[in-house]
């Protein structure tokens, strides 16, 4: 489609009349955006949920795909192979906005419902029922979170829904489209603002020398040619010597990355490591060579931009702790003992004011304008309203024209066999937030939830000798945890689940690091492990 | 449109729209009590009755909708009627605000000039405690509006309060009585948040000197996940310490609405675990505190040294959806134009 983000708006999810929910378990991931699924559904919307667990939204969903952990590409192909079937598909807009169809249609007529039941395990008859309703409501609208990326498929899950909506014509106008959920604050914005080896601020390729060109002009430095390593490739790159120092700002890679006691082991062979960080934790005190103390969000000016595009001011409230600076600050003072040659930066506004004046499509947008409300990019000129949503009236995506990606399943990397016989997902849950560090720290919230636990059907917890809230060890290739058992019917027999909350019992050290192949997302949601009482 | 006749003037207003919205949008403003725009209407209070001819009897414009030749009233002998509604409420209300917050009801009787003709003998509700440390809740404040009770029905769509005893016991209590912590409550302060009176509370505000109007707010995103609500952050004027959160329903993309993380997870930005000194590891393995000018001299040097035996291509930098887009801006820029080097990322990059 041509754009790394979700199409539409919060507010106009509410007035959506078909809602499907993939890979998002909502109301504890963005709760607040839930609200607005739960109002539409009150108001007469329709809700579908494609999720391997019994999560909260299916309690309003008229149909619960319960599909088994990595059959994404299985349900939609034959979602779409049930549209074309019944030719239900919007030819007006395949011939006028988009390329390739036909790639598409001939891979997904080998997927039928049929077979899709016996790998997905979701009946025939609700992926049929499924396709027609979502292709035959206009204000069709699809959720999807990291349930969908997080597999070493993740791109191919992502364009076997792009192909969905393209199919249909469901884009380019109000309470439709395709809504990435972004997980945190402001990974939209990191994104945008060019935190990323591909990308300059504002999407813009660094491989396009033009580009670089343009930069290095206003910078005054050279923007390098050498193409940078993603996460996964600096993460390997600790072990194999392609890199040597890490400078981490707001970050603990020994708990959020994958196979978390071989990231740790490699922070610890590197020979410089800076943290710039509010707290310490165990892996900085260990193997940090300087630290930082930096700014909670409450401490500083700035932006930030939500799932939605929308960008909203963030202000300092309250002062810093101690000796404690600024991130803003600290960037600065490093650069300066760099050499690096920059500008007065006297405020974020400043900042902000570089960035947007070269990314075309946040040019118009200026602190004086977000005062109030958040604008959403693209706001390409200086009166510009900003673009509640994307590809209208034609796909982003030059010229004006979207493109169909056909999509083979592929099989997830780590399957159980009988050594490690359980499938393990992660996730969220409501009371806490990534690692945990803000959150373990508010006794309220702790109240409700402070012990690691794991979910487990009860004939596998029979079956294993455990009763609720035994403490039980989860065991994988990579490590092993322990954690109370929670019988729950939100998962079915074979798969168990894990939040990625508790620092002592990192679910990280149980996970793989084999990533997608294109763009290294890591596959959290399955590993092979072993489930035993403790 | 429809035409309508207010206080002797004509007015116009979209058709099924409420009597009060169609007021306000007249410059008449309607006192309401139970009434809420997240909330469907209720007519429960009566606070906002109008006259209407032909109407047997007055009518509640938050649950009355305009209609063609309507002759509506606001100013006539009504008013009377709502100061002796606010002052049998006062007759009742012993804790005008249990955890600072702001009391509708005490504004209005303000303003109507309404003082409680007398302390009703059986006024005195049973107390209410319970183990959360999150919200309490004084039978004492509450006027029994139920709002609290219908955006946890509408709104959330749980099961979580519920309206308990009849009259001089009635109260409102966590479903089948249990503690707040053991309900499908997902302790989002909603029901706090829509209270008029302050009858459900901050807990952690109980008693407080200092009330919610004479704390400072500053306006600002919350930094829990990428919905991107707009929060209040309300400080206290002397410690400059975050007090609780509060948000407004004018404010984009949540309305007002907030979940347990963003209302009530502020204290890490004061916690004694807060690093407030640079650190630098030392020749004995173990980190000490240092100056800035130290701290940055030995980070700068350390990456020098890299660079020279090993090239910018071997330093990473990770970054975090934590920070903001200019301190995200500038960690790219220190990469590529203070190292030479692409390879900044961070794990939010999904």
């Amino acid at each position: 489609m041509g754009r790394g983000a979700s199409s539409n708006s919060i507010p106009e999810i509410e007035r959506a009349r078909f809602l499907f929910v993939i890979g998002s378990n909502t109301t504890e991931a963005h709760p607040v955006l839930a609200l607005r699924i739960k109002k539409a559904v009150r108001d007469g919307g329709t809700l579908v949920v494609a999720d391997p667990r019994k999560i909260w939204l299916t309690k309003l969903a008229k149909r619960h795909l319960q599909l088994r952990p990595g059959t994404d590409v299985w349900l939609l192909n034959a979602m779409m192979h049930t549209i074309l079937t019944e030719a239900l598909q919007d030819e007006d807009y395949i011939r006028d906005f988009t390329d390739d169809f036909d790639a598409v249609r001939e891979v997904v007529m080998r997927y039928t419902p049929e077979d899709a039941e016996r790998v997905t395990g979701v009946p025939a008859e609700d992926i049929r029922a499924t396709a027609r309703e979502y292709a035959s409501e206009r204000h069709a609208a699809i959720f999807y979170t990291l349930g969908i990326t997080e597999h070493a498929c993740g791109v191919d899950n992502i364009w076997s829904l792009s192909n969905l909506v393209l199919m249909t014509g469901h884009l380019g106008y109000e309470s439709t489209g395709l809504n990435a959920l972004r997980g945190q604050n402001n990974v939209q914005g990191l994104n945008d603002s060019g935190a990323n080896p591909m990308y300059l601020p504002g999407y813009q390729s660094v491989d396009d020398p033009e580009i670089r060109r343009k930069f290095s002009e206003a910078w005054g430095a050279e923007v390098p040619e050498t193409p940078g390593y993603r996460l996964d490739q600096m993460m390997s790159g600790l072990h194999d010597d392609r890199i040597k120092a890490l400078y981490l700002i707001g970050e603990n890679p020994a708990q959020t990355e994958p196979n978390a006691r071989h990231v740790e082991e490699g922070l610890g062979k590197i020979d410089f490591l800076i943290s710039q960080d509010i707290f310490l934790h165990d892996m900085t005190r260990k193997h940090a060579d300087v630290v930082f103390p930096a700014s909670s969000f409450a401490e500083k000016d700035g932006t930030f931009t939500n799932t939605e595009r929308r960008v909203s001011r963030v202000r300092e409230a309250a002062p810093l702790p101690g000796d404690a600076k600024g991130d803003r600050e600290i960037v600065i003072l490093m650069a300066k003992a760099l050499g690096a040659h920059w500008p007065e930066y006297p405020g974020a506004e400043s900042v902000w004011n570089e960035l947007a004046d070269l990314a075309p499509a946040w040019y118009g947008l200026r602190y004086d304008r977000i005062e109030e409300n958040g604008l959403q990019w693209p706001v390409p000129e200086m009166g510009h309203p900003g673009t509640p949503f994307l590809h209208a009236p034609a796909p982003a995506r030059p010229p004006g024209r979207g493109k169909f990606f056909p999509v083979e399943y592929q099989r997830p990397i780590e399957e159980p066999d009988s050594e490690y016989p359980l499938v393990l997902s992660t996730g969220r849950t409501l009371y806490h937030y990534n690692s945990a560090t803000m959150t373990m720290r508010e006794s309220g919230i702790t109240d409700k939830q402070e012990e690691p636990f794991f979910e487990i059907t009860s004939e596998d917890a029979l079956a294993l000798g455990l009763g609720e809230g035994d403490w039980a060890r989860l065991v994988s290739r990579r490590g092993e945890l322990q954690a109370r058992t929670q019988i729950s019917d939100r998962v079915f027999p074979g798969l168990v689940w894990m939040a990625l909350h508790f620092a002592e019992q990192k679910v990280n050290w149980l996970t793989h690091d084999v990533g997608d192949p294109l763009i290294g997302t890591p596959e959290f949601k399955i590993s092979a492990v072993r489930v035993e009482r403790v | 449109m429809v035409a309508f006749t207010l206080d002797g003037r004509s007015a116009s207003a979209p058709e099924g729209e409420l009597l009060v919205h169609a007021a306000a949008r007249h410059g008449t403003f309607i006192p309401t009590l139970c009434h809420d725009d997240k909330l469907d209407p209720y007519g429960g209070c009566r606070m906002c009755v109008v006259d209407v001819e032909g109407a047997p009897r007055p009518m509640p414009a938050c649950a009355t909708r305009v209609a063609e030749g309507m002759v509506v009233s606001t100013n006539g002998p009504i008013t009377e009627f709502q100061r002796t509604l606010t002052e049998m409420l006062l007759s009742e209300h012993l804790n005008e605000s249990p955890g600072g917050r702001p009391n509708e009801l005490r504004d209005l009787a303000n303003e109507l000039g309404a003082e409680a003709p007398f302390i009703l003998p059986d006024a005195k509700r049973e107390e209410y405690d319970d183990r959360n440390q999150l919200m309490g809740y004084d039978p004492d404040a509450c006027i029994l509006c139920a709002r609290c009770v219908r955006y946890t029905q509408e709104v959330m769509q749980c099961s979580a309060l519920s309206l308990e005893g009849r009259g001089g016991h009635a109260r409102i209590v966590p479903t089948w009585e249990l503690s707040w912590l053991d309900t499908e409550c997902e302790l989002c302060g909603g029901c706090l948040s829509v209270c008029p009176t302050g009858a459900i509370y901050e807990k952690f505000e109980e008693g407080t000197k200092q009330p919610e109007r004479q704390l400072e707010q500053v306006r600002t995103t919350c930094t829990f996940c990428g919905v991107g609500c707009q929060i209040d952050l309300n400080l206290d004027p002397q410690t400059k310490h975050i007090v609780k959160v509060t948000s407004k329903d004018e404010y984009l993309p949540n309305e007002g609405n907030l979940c347990v993380k963003g209302r009530f997870a502020f204290n890490f930005v004061h916690h004694p675990d807060r690093l407030t000194q640079p650190l630098v590891r030392g020749d004995d393995g173990e980190l000490h505190p240092t100056t800035w000018e130290h701290a940055i001299e030995t980070a700068a040097a350390g990456l020098k040294k890299v660079i020279a035996e090993h090239g910018p291509q071997s330093v990473g930098f990770l970054s975090s959806a934590r920070l903001t887009n200019e301190e995200n801006y500038l960690i790219q820029k220190l990469a590529r134009t203070g190292v030479g080097t692409n390879s900044v990322h961070s794990c939010e990059s999904t």
